[in-house]
């Protein structure tokens, strides 16, 4: 066995109590936690179901995050931590031994042991249709009974990336039991191992959860959540204020300065796992002149958009990956090719480009044209961004012709074998938190459309020799080195302007306390969270 | 009589049938693939494919008409892509919450509108008529969506007498009903007034007046009763434009009813789901036209002798 194969649980863990008194000593007695009370929770819609085999949108995960349990999961630190699991060891390049925590129950009695685990692998596989989260991960074939206690999750192919997958809150186990007896059921009312238990669901009206009492960890200080739906954003402002709500997900951005100054309210923040970018078709002249690229993202002034468009929703991306992201390395975007016209209008001089009658650049009778689609409302601001965009870009003399189309049609489009656009707004979020997901999926050149998400149509053998060394091994320091190599090539290579890197944002009520936003919007952890009212 | 009911009825069929047609034609036009949407950002063509095949979408729309045609012949309305869970069952949770609303707040429309119209033309460009007639005027330009927002302002903010929105006492009810009320109160209003103006000029209410009856039973009994067929066919139109408003309505007041089942079913492109909820909303649409075809009948003794 080698060494860095085992996770340093136990050091984590002392380090994590050690600052976890240090800051309630600073705290101090005034903020002594307060066990029970209902906390209300306004989202706009109701959740598919509460089983993430079914399940995988934030309305339906809000809920199961706090009721079922993953082995192992991501703090808000987005480190890894125990859960179901109280250590693991790589056994092999395609096997991962999951010692389990002993004496778990779920909420109906049942024991909580390898055979469950192994059920809702058998499930989520090899059911018709697999689960929705199945092909979120990766090459995992399934789970192995070691003993009671133990079990093995098995890969068809060395996966580095499993850690992270296993951690995504989906791989949650709910019990064998319920799901067996309930059938359809079981998709509504979830009986898990988790610090909450599943009460009732009103369809469309309200979902309520309760503290357990026989938790195997720190108890809930909550006595009850309540998440309730109301579709509209003014609405859902308007129930925070009246105190008919305590929590809003998805607040109104234009209300947000407001609430900011109000000391009744906090508005929660953690930068998110998406980017919100556009990109560049490197097999569509002229774009396949790494030059004129760069020029593009040059000409690009990213401060100004996100200052006086984007406003508070998001931060300048420093990478193509978002820093909570297993991976993640600062791409120096701003050393590299900063705002600079100047700077753009020359490169585009070098690379053959000369401006015509009209100031529209030209080179050999061709006018600089770029055929752009896009959407709107599918990621915030993402019309005004490529509006304000190709302004910039007619200023250096590039014509961009931009297309609206509904969110679905360009994610089609763009996927298609003959995608015939230079440019597309879009977002990427790194579900699984692990750079593979991204860097594999949009760069890896067997990737390209058809076949994957590599809309940019990027072929470089040598990123495509480091992706795949980082998704074999199993050491995640060595992972995390290839994949610093592979965001200073992409970086040079210039596939996309990246615009904004999104923010979570969750507003309370000044009175919810010890509430900690998650990156991953999923996330929405309520055991430590308790009200001061 | 029951042969008029039983001729209609029959002919909601072909309607029933072509209804159901736009409805999978549109959501096949439309973009937007809902496998792909269920899955998200991410999911691979393999997956994809799997789960068309599952829900039967990778067949041409001909053969999913006529499956689904098969299908509710038995009362059953298949299962909603995105839940997984029986039509029959969303619908069934739904649509007591949409009746509510919509009974309530015809009732409101029909009798406020109808005591306005009345007393305006009673007395014609009085003070109440010309203020009744301004503000069915902001009645029915005002977007529902924009009342009930202002509505909440008022009565759940500012004088916090109500409540926010969802459902739970008659309390929650007074906004959403009065909200998707308020521009049928005002075409009932106009309508009414109009109606039982003209039918005040008319020859035989001077005659009325003229051998004594008193000026209440002229109103009551001369003039309503033959202002009431205008009046009721508007009020039937309106139980469907209810409906239509319900949808929006029943968003902004977080009201867990059909409307808001249908507009899910729109953004999930849940197509099976929403097949469903367009049937019920026609066959109400149908009951309900019939009821007001029937009620003529009543009012004017001409029209069922005719029929």
């Amino acid at each position: 066995m080698r060494k860095w194969s085992r996770l340093p649980f136990p050091i984590r863990a002392v380090l994590a109590g050690i600052l976890a008194l240090g800051l309630v000593a600073l705290a101090g007695p005034a903020d002594a936690q307060k066990r029970g009370g209902t906390l209300t929770i306004v989202r706009p819609t109701d959740p598919v179901s509460l089983d993430p085999h079914t399940e995988t949108t934030a309305p339906g995960a809000w809920v199961y995050y706090n009721v079922l349990e993953p082995l192992i999961y991501l703090d808000e630190k987005m480190t890894i931590q125990p859960r179901l699991a109280t250590s693991y060891e790589v056994m092999s390049p395609t096997k991962v031994r999951f010692k389990l925590r002993p004496g778990v129950k779920f909420h109906d009695g049942t024991p909580f042991n390898a055979a469950a685990v192994k059920f809702t692998f058998d499930r989520a596989f090899k059911s018709t249709p697999p689960a929705r989260w199945a092909s979120l991960a990766g090459p995992i074939a399934g789970a192995e009974v070691v003993d009671d206690l133990t079990v093995d999750i098995v890969t068809k192919e060395p996966y580095g990336p499993i850690l992270r997958t296993m951690a995504m809150l989906y791989v949650s186990f709910p019990s064998p039991t319920a799901v067996q007896k309930l059938g359809d059921g079981a998709l509504r009312a979830p009986v898990g191992t988790g610090p909450f238990k599943f009460v009732e669901w009103k369809t469309n009206t309200q979902i309520v959860i309760e503290r357990n009492p026989d938790y195997w960890g720190e108890k809930a200080l909550l006595d009850r959540v309540v998440f309730k739906v109301v579709p509209e954003e003014g609405a859902r402002m308007i129930a925070l204020q009246t105190g008919d709500a305590d929590m809003v997900m998805f607040p109104s951005p234009a209300q947000l300065p407001t609430f900011r100054k109000d000391a009744k309210y906090v508005v929660h923040e953690a930068p998110g796992l998406r980017v919100v970018y556009i990109g560049f078709n490197t097999k569509l002249p002229p774009l396949d002149d790494v030059r004129v690229r760069q020029a593009l993202l040059q000409a690009v002034d990213r401060k100004a958009i996100i200052e006086n468009i984007v406003e508070g929703l998001g931060v300048a991306p420093k990478s193509y990956l978002s820093p909570g992201v297993f991976g993640y390395k600062d791409m120096q975007f701003d050393q590299l090719f900063p705002f600079d016209r100047a700077k753009a209008k020359a490169l585009l001089t070098q690379a053959g480009w000369t401006p015509g009658p009209d100031g529209i650049l030209q080179k050999g009778g061709q006018k600089l044209t770029l055929n752009w689609i896009a959407q709107r409302g599918r990621y915030p601001k993402d019309g005004e961004i490529t509006e304000a965009v190709q302004q910039m870009w007619k200023e250096i003399g590039v014509d961009a012709k931009v297309e609206f189309r509904e969110w679905a049609t360009v994610f089609n489009e763009s996927l298609q074998v003959d995608f015939a656009r230079h440019n597309w707004t879009f977002g990427w979020a790194t579900t699984n938190a692990d750079a593979d997901y991204s860097l594999f999926a949009q760069y890896h050149s067997t990737q390209v459309r058809p076949v994957g998400f590599n809309r940019t149509g990027y072929n470089n053998p040598k990123v495509d020799q480091l992706l795949e060394a980082a998704r074999r091994s199993l050491n995640q320091t060595e992972r995390e080195k290839l994949y610093g190599e592979v965001q200073d090539i992409l970086a040079k290579d210039t596939l996309w302007v990246p615009v904004y890197n999104t923010k979570e944002i969750v507003l309370t009520r000044s009175t919810v306390k010890g509430f900690v936003i998650h990156p991953v919007e999923y996330n929405l952890g309520l055991w430590k969270t308790w009200l001061d009212k | 009589m029951l042969i008029f009911v039983l001729r209609r009825l029959l002919l909601t069929i072909p309607v029933l049938l072509g209804v159901l047609f736009v409805v999978m034609l549109t959501m096949e036009l439309i973009p937007g693939d809902p496998v792909a949407l269920m899955l998200g950002d991410a999911a691979t063509k393999e997956t994809i494919a799997r789960f068309r095949e599952h829900l039967g979408l990778d067949r041409p729309l001909a053969v999913r008409y006529v499956r689904y045609l098969g299908q509710v012949v038995t009362g059953d309305l298949g299962r909603s892509i995105q839940q997984n869970r029986p039509v029959v069952d969303e619908l069934a949770e739904a649509w007591p919450a949409t009746v509510q609303l919509t009974v309530v707040a015809l009732a409101l429309a029909a009798l406020v509108g109808v005591a306005t119209g009345i007393v305006s033309a009673i007395w014609p460009n009085s003070l109440f008529d010309s203020l009744s007639r301004l503000s069915s005027l902001f009645g029915l330009s005002m977007p529902v969506f924009w009342t009930g927002l202002v509505l909440i302002v008022v009565f759940a903010f500012w004088l916090p007498l109500l409540p926010v929105g969802g459902v739970g006492s008659p309390a929650h009810l007074v906004l959403p009903a009065v909200t998707l009320a308020l521009p049928s109160i005002a075409m009932i209003a106009r309508m009414t007034r109009s109606s039982v103006l003209e039918v005040l000029r008319e020859d035989y209410v001077r005659t009325a007046r003229a051998k004594g009856v008193g000026e209440r039973f002229v109103v009551a009994k001369h003039a309503l009763r033959n202002a009431a067929i205008p009046i009721l066919t508007l009020v039937g139109l309106q139980a469907g434009q209810l409906m239509g408003g319900a949808v929006l309505t029943e968003t902004v007041f977080a009201w867990p009813g059909l409307g808001r089942l249908m507009v899910k079913a729109i953004f999930a492109r849940d197509y099976v789901l929403l097949q469903g909820a367009v049937l019920i909303f026609a066959m109400a649409f149908v009951v309900i036209n019939l009821i007001v075809d029937l009620s003529y009948g009543v009012l004017d003794p001409r029209v069922s002798r005719q029929g």
